[in-house]
């Protein structure tokens, strides 16, 4: 009696929630767009409709959670067919290394070149402070700030040819690429500008002194996109992509090839059944096909001039004409399907079974 | 805004019209309105493809392929629902190899009603219903293994399929199983001709499930979905007069049909 509640009201709670979720999307589609803004609901929309993938997105979760699960047991229990088990789950945590590793090098590598973005930008927030004063803002005095730029700028720099000379042993830019000569070579302008910086006096902001910071700032943010080239470059041959790239490209997506490669062969033999002709109905569909064949190849124009003209009116009129009507009467059912599912007019087939 | 988003005042007529008719469909039935179902010789054959399953011995598959949660799921689950039924009462083995992880929750809890009804609970086997891959041809290639490791007796693919079509079909030829295919995409219905033994066309799909079980909800959507597409062909018919008339009186343009059910909501002011 308790289950028998527990089960009315769960039966409940789906069709109260089937129904308030169909008749969000329901108004969200017939409401005219004026009445969709007025009632608020274009400006939540977006959200509502994050919140319906979020809901999905759980569950990958526990799917994943499943597969171990069910496929672990297999193996650890040596059940029937426990290698096909091992092998999906050595697969699934190589994929999911994979793709981990190359997520954290491009997180490590997007700090990197942030960190020498920000010299470049620090540089310039100096020249706008003494351009205009910041109000309400305390800001360091203008040689501290100039002092501690140098300091990182120079680390940033020492950083930047560290990666550079890490990129040339590794090979993986094909030696000293056109990116490494080029980063080089911002390196070597932006360390010349750092000495210079350095023979200064930054007692007081000349003129002089914040074109020089503002040259500076230019030239880091120039090694900044070329060091941002180098690192991808250097990431597109890295080991976690390769990984990645030999699962993916090379295992995955040539196994779905070679599965799709075999309708070649299916489809020749499903050919041989259909065209021997039984019935009038496969007679006329042989020769309808036929015609199509030989209108597709200039051989079909050698035997009638016409045949292409004959093929396309066949596609045009008689199979279009049964392809709208083979969607229209799917469409219409699957109209009253979606009413009858969205007030849960369910069949005995569904529901009353439970009872 | 583009018609995508919104619908025009037109089709909102028509769908009212949709509830309409399966308010009133229901409501005959309810009242013990008996609707006529013309013979469909693919949904016969399912009874006699189960039988052949118990002389020979051999399991049951049934695929829903590229199905996902959606009306069409829905009435493959009918047809799933009538299928299990026989299987339980034959205490033959059901195989359902999955593609889409949340029609699965449906999918088992559809074939495990079915047990119930029949009283064979307890030969409910949740191991049955397989899940396979949902990327397209590893579901293909893991289709097709089962069917040569099973030697399926007969095989029912029923839902939506695109270019892994020919091939499930094939791996059932070739293992001798009696296959019954129904698809609502028109594409894929010529391969499923050429290599099933018997094919349901489109919206035969939907009506499978209603003509199997003759329960008064089933024919009841039947029923009123008929009517709609009575309509939908009066409009047609409608439409190609108007378009007729309209080429020699350009002036009538605005009374048209079309131009009636695609018209938005600000001809109306709003």
């Amino acid at each position: 009696m308790v289950t028998n509640n527990a089960t009315d009201t769960r039966t409940k709670l789906i069709r109260i929630f089937t129904f308030l979720g169909g008749i969000y999307f329901f108004l969200y589609f017939v409401l005219p767009e004026s009445a969709v803004i007025s009632l608020g609901m274009k400006a939540h929309h977006e959200e509502i409709s994050n919140g319906f993938i979020v809901i999905g997105a759980m569950a990958l979760g526990l799917g994943l959670y499943n597969i171990i699960r069910a496929h672990g047991a297999r193996v650890v229990f040596q059940r029937a067919g426990w290698f096909n088990s091992l092998a999906l789950l050595v697969g699934l945590v190589a994929m999911i290394g994979a793709t981990s590793a190359q997520w954290l090098e491009n997180i490590r590598n997007t700090k990197d070149i942030r960190s020498v973005q920000i010299v470049g930008e620090f540089a310039t927030r100096i020249v706008e402070d003494v351009r205009t004063p910041p109000v309400g803002r305390l800001v360091p005095p203008f040689r501290e700030r100039v002092s501690a730029l140098i300091r990182y700028g120079d680390d940033r720099a020492s950083l930047v040819e560290a990666h550079t000379n890490l990129s040339v042993e590794a090979g993986t830019n094909g030696g000293t690429s056109i990116l490494v000569v080029e980063v080089r070579e911002r390196i070597a302008t932006a360390r010349a500008k750092l000495e210079e910086l350095k023979g200064v006096s930054w007692q007081q902001p000349t003129e002089e002194n914040v074109g020089r910071l503002t040259q500076f700032s230019q030239d880091v943010a120039k090694l900044a996109s070329s060091y941002s080239l180098m690192k991808r470059s250097h990431d597109a041959h890295g080991l976690s992509q390769r990984l990645y790239d030999f699962l993916f490209d090379g295992l995955f997506n040539q196994l779905g090839s070679a599965m799709f490669a075999l309708l070649g062969v299916y489809i020749g033999a499903a050919a041989y059944r259909a065209f021997r002709v039984r019935t009038i109905e496969s007679g006329l569909m042989m020769v309808a096909a036929v015609i199509v064949m030989l209108g597709q190849i200039s051989f079909g124009k050698e035997i009638y001039e016409n045949m292409p003209s004959i093929r396309q009116w066949l596609l045009e009129v008689p199979n279009s004409a049964a392809f709208r009507a083979i969607r229209l009467g799917a469409g219409v059912a699957g109209l009253m399907l979606a009413i009858r599912m969205w007030l849960s007019i369910e069949s005995k087939s569904f529901s009353s079974g439970r009872k | 805004m583009s018609g995508l988003e919104h619908i025009t005042p037109g089709i909102l007529v028509i769908l009212a019209i949709a509830g309409i008719l399966l308010y009133r469909e229901l409501k005959r039935v309810q009242g013990g309105y008996h609707h006529f179902i013309r013979r469909i010789p693919g949904v016969d054959a399912v009874e006699g493809a189960v039988g052949r399953c118990a002389e020979l011995g051999r399991p049951v598959v049934f695929t829903t392929a590229l199905t996902d949660i959606g009306p069409v799921l829905y009435a493959c689950l009918g047809v799933l629902h009538a299928v299990a039924r026989k299987v339980a009462q034959y205490k033959l083995k059901l195989i359902v190899p999955q593609y889409s992880p949340e029609a699965m929750a449906l999918v088992e809890d559809t074939v495990r009603e079915a047990y119930r009804d029949v009283g064979r609970s307890s030969s409910f086997d949740p191991d049955g219903i397989k899940f396979l891959s949902n990327e397209q041809f590893a579901f293909a290639s893991g289709y097709m293994g089962l069917m040569h490791r099973e030697k399926a007796g007969a095989a029912f693919m029923f839902g939506s399929f695109a270019a892994e079509a020919l091939v499930l079909a094939e791996a059932g030829q070739q293992v001798g199983a009696r296959q019954v295919a129904a698809s609502v995409s028109p594409e894929q219905v010529a391969f499923f001709i050429c290599t099933c033994d018997y094919t349901l066309i489109g919206e035969e799909l939907f009506g499978a499930s209603a003509y199997l079980s003759r329960e008064p909800v089933q024919v009841a959507t039947l029923a009123s979905q008929d009517r709609l597409k009575l309509i939908f062909v009066g409009l047609i018919v409608v439409g190609v007069v108007c378009a007729t008339l309209q080429s020699w009186y350009p002036g009538l343009a605005s009374c048209m049909p079309h131009t009636l059910l695609s018209a938005d909501w600000s001809s109306l002011g709003w």
